[in-house]
């Protein structure tokens, strides 16, 4: 397990991260969330040991993390490069024997991968002959080819078409079902609601909600929809609720004071025929525009 | 997507001790380096462009040396013509000629009067025309001046015209030239020598100013384009800054001495088929110590070079971040072809003017053995030191990525 504690970057007179903690489990995908400049990029190359610490403290498996365990993770920067001029193959052995894999593993776990993204023909070729996303895909290859004991992907996602997505998503679980933590960021939410068992969301430097997809949800506003068979202009007269909209014979909620809900639906039933009465489970967009705001 | 996935290795589980041992299959990173500089060597032997300038360069040697051999060995045959009355003194020129150049023959033509030695020489049939007009010998060619004949003839006519005299005076020609040569010396090694080892020390001044330049270049720019992709980045956290920056000083010194001792060998085994072969030999004990200073030298030079690099954010920032190396290299190829008296023997301890102008002084005979020892310890210690305050600089400047570092700023960046 990954243990964030506390992390603190300034740079300047600019605090880009801000005491921020939280934990990336092991067999869990951790999605990290935020805006441009919340402090992802920050906070991972903190995480990975390229950029230092201010204040805080990265903990694995319940000691302080050493550029020994770091080299056993699998990083993906937020900058995409890898060499333009070198073949695909021959930079993918170089960096997993960088990592400490031998030249034989690291060829056969290079051909592995690769044959799983359908880039096995473009071995030899050099990368800068690859199409953009398909560079990508090398650079994702070269994150996990050493069998990492940890992920930490900055923006795995961009720049993936949906069938790279699927691929890439599939990759992720199956590490991660193999016990090892994975921690990434993205902008694209739905993506990371599908995906994910865990968010943390930051905003300017600070994590302002952790939790899974269910709890993050809970935390928002509790709604309602009732649709009945004659105009529901009514609603606006209960007590306890907030009317959100009304469209004719349908009405959308939200509950102010505990229990107000049953009156909305009791008055209904007396009004008339009751078509539907159901919860509206708020978007992850919305939780998050909303604790991000 | 259905590739089963193998369990990750162990190396960093729980239960790993955090000892240097590694697990099976992995390698630590203390070799790191080697990787590192492979990588630099396949990355240049595979490109295009550098095999292309290396093959062409040593083509370009090899011709030399070659037009150089061709040319020395080679006899010219002229053709004088002269007429009955000339014809002495044109048999004495065709007799003394070799002589007086080895590389000059002289056949005489015999021709009836003026007007038929005009007509050789304009048909081409013969190079010159040798008469007397008035009390003074004439060589006429057609259209250019032949100088290695002009130059042959004027010391046969002044030899006999010497001797003529001597004898009307009733004494000999050796007698009238006795006291009037002069004879070089010099105190310290011989006139030969210093010709020898100027010739030399500009070869190898030059040789080093063009691997630092050109090498230094190479690695500032392959340390600018890992920067610039962010390929560092993985780098760092794979294998420690110094790995990485050993790596690439240790690939690169590796080729410009490789390409150096290709040049240097091609030109020796050249130099060995021309006249100057009786050289080789005198330039060959220098050449070793060249080559000591050159690896030390160079070593120091290009670790600033990785910093230059280091400095920039993108490839256009290196030039004016590589800027005062580039100055530095020059100053010290034109101080070694300047320099002279005291300023060259203080120098010559000085890194990294030291690394060309010690071994000229070897070379020279200006030097002792232990004057070298004492140059080499404070070019090896400045080495050292440079790669230390260099590794510095590289790894707080290496992950900085907003614009041009300067020095200072690349010193005290936190990490």
């Amino acid at each position: 397990m990954l243990e964030i504690t506390d992390l603190t970057r300034r740079f300047g007179d600019v605090t880009a991260v801000d005491g921020v903690s939280f934990d990336v489990r092991g067999g869990l995908l951790t999605g990290f969330v935020g805006g441009n400049g919340a402090g992802k990029t920050t906070t991972m190359r903190m995480v990975m040991g390229v950029l230092g610490i201010d204040g805080g403290a990265v903990h694995w498996n319940g000691r302080p993390v050493t550029p020994r365990d770091q080299r056993g993770f699998g990083y993906m920067p937020e900058e995409r490069g890898l060499y333009p001029k070198q073949r695909v193959i021959d930079q993918l052995v170089y960096l997993a024997q960088l990592k400490g894999m031998t030249a034989a593993a690291a060829r056969a776990a290079a051909e592995e991968h690769l044959e799983r993204f359908g880039l096995a023909e473009r071995a030899t070729a050099r990368l800068q002959e690859l199409s953009l996303g398909n560079q990508q895909r090398v650079q994702v290859v070269a994150a996990l080819l050493h069998r990492p004991s940890a992920l930490v992907l900055d923006e795995p996602f961009s720049g993936l078409d949906p069938t790279a997505v699927d691929s890439m998503a599939d990759l992720l679980r199956e590490h991660a079902s193999t016990g090892v933590p994975v921690l990434f960021s993205s902008h694209q939410l739905d993506l990371v609601e599908k995906l994910c068992d865990r968010l943390v969301i930051l905003s300017r430097g600070r994590v302002v909600a952790v939790g899974d997809a269910d709890e993050l949800r809970s935390r928002g506003p509790v709604r309602f929809r009732v649709t009945l068979d004659r105009d529901a202009g009514w609603v606006r007269e209960v007590r306890g609720i907030h009317v959100v909209d009304v469209d004719g014979p349908s009405a959308l909620v939200e509950v102010l004071e505990e229990g107000a809900e049953q009156a909305v639906l009791r008055e209904a039933a007396e009004r008339g025929t009751v078509r539907e009465f159901t919860p509206v489970r708020p978007a992850l967009a919305d939780i998050y525009r909303e604790v991000a705001a | 997507m259905t590739t089963t996935l193998r369990t990750p290795p162990t190396p960093s589980s729980p239960s790993s001790p955090s000892t240097d041992a590694e697990a099976p299959g992995r390698t630590g990173t203390r070799s790191a380096w080697a990787l590192v500089a492979r990588r630099e060597v396949v990355v240049k032997l595979t490109d295009r462009s550098f095999v292309i300038g290396t093959v062409v360069t040593l083509v370009l040697i090899a011709g030399f040396m070659g037009w150089q051999a061709w040319d020395s060995g080679r006899t010219s045959t002229y053709t004088v013509a002269a007429t009955a009355s000339d014809r002495p003194m044109a048999d004495r020129l065709a007799k003394d000629a070799r002589g007086v150049d080895d590389t000059v023959a002289v056949e005489v033509d015999d021709v009836a009067d003026a007007g038929a030695a005009r007509a050789l020489l304009t048909e081409g049939d013969a190079d010159a025309w040798l008469h007397r007009d008035g009390g003074t010998w004439v060589l006429t060619t057609d259209s250019k001046e032949e100088s290695s004949l002009t130059r042959v003839t004027q010391e046969v006519v002044r030899q006999a015209a010497l001797e003529q005299q001597a004898s009307d005076l009733g004494t000999t020609a050796e007698q009238l030239q006795a006291g009037s040569t002069v004879r070089t010396s010099l105190l310290t090694g011989d006139a030969e020598k210093a010709g020898l080892a100027s010739g030399v020390a500009f070869a190898f001044a030059f040789l080093f100013y063009i691997a630092t330049l050109t090498f230094g270049i190479t690695l500032a720019n392959s340390v600018v384009e890992e920067k610039q992709s962010r390929i560092v980045e993985i780098i760092a956290t794979s294998i420690p800054v110094r790995q990485l920056l050993v790596g690439k000083i240790v690939g690169n010194s590796a080729l410009a001495i490789a390409q150096m001792v290709l040049y240097a060998g091609v030109g020796m085994v050249g130099l060995s088929l021309t006249p100057y072969s009786s050289y080789v030999t005198a330039v060959s004990g220098p050449v070793v110590w060249f080559l000591v200073f050159f690896v030390a030298g160079f070593v120091a030079l290009a670790a600033l070079w990785a910093v230059a690099g280091a400095l920039a954010s993108r490839t256009e920032e290196v030039q004016s971040t590589a800027t005062p190396m580039t100055m530095l290299v020059m100053a010290v190829f034109f101080g070694s072809l300047f320099l002279d008296g005291a300023a060259k023997v203080v120098l010559s301890y000085v890194p990294p003017f030291s690394a060309v102008l010690m071994p000229t002084r070897l070379l020279e005979g200006t030097a002792q053995w232990w004057e070298a020892v004492v140059a080499l310890a404070v070019l090896l210690a400045t080495a050292g030191l440079v790669v230390r305050v260099a590794e510095r600089l590289y790894r707080r400047s290496l992950l900085q990525t907003g614009g041009k570092l300067s020095m200072r700023q690349a010193w005290s960046a936190p990490e």
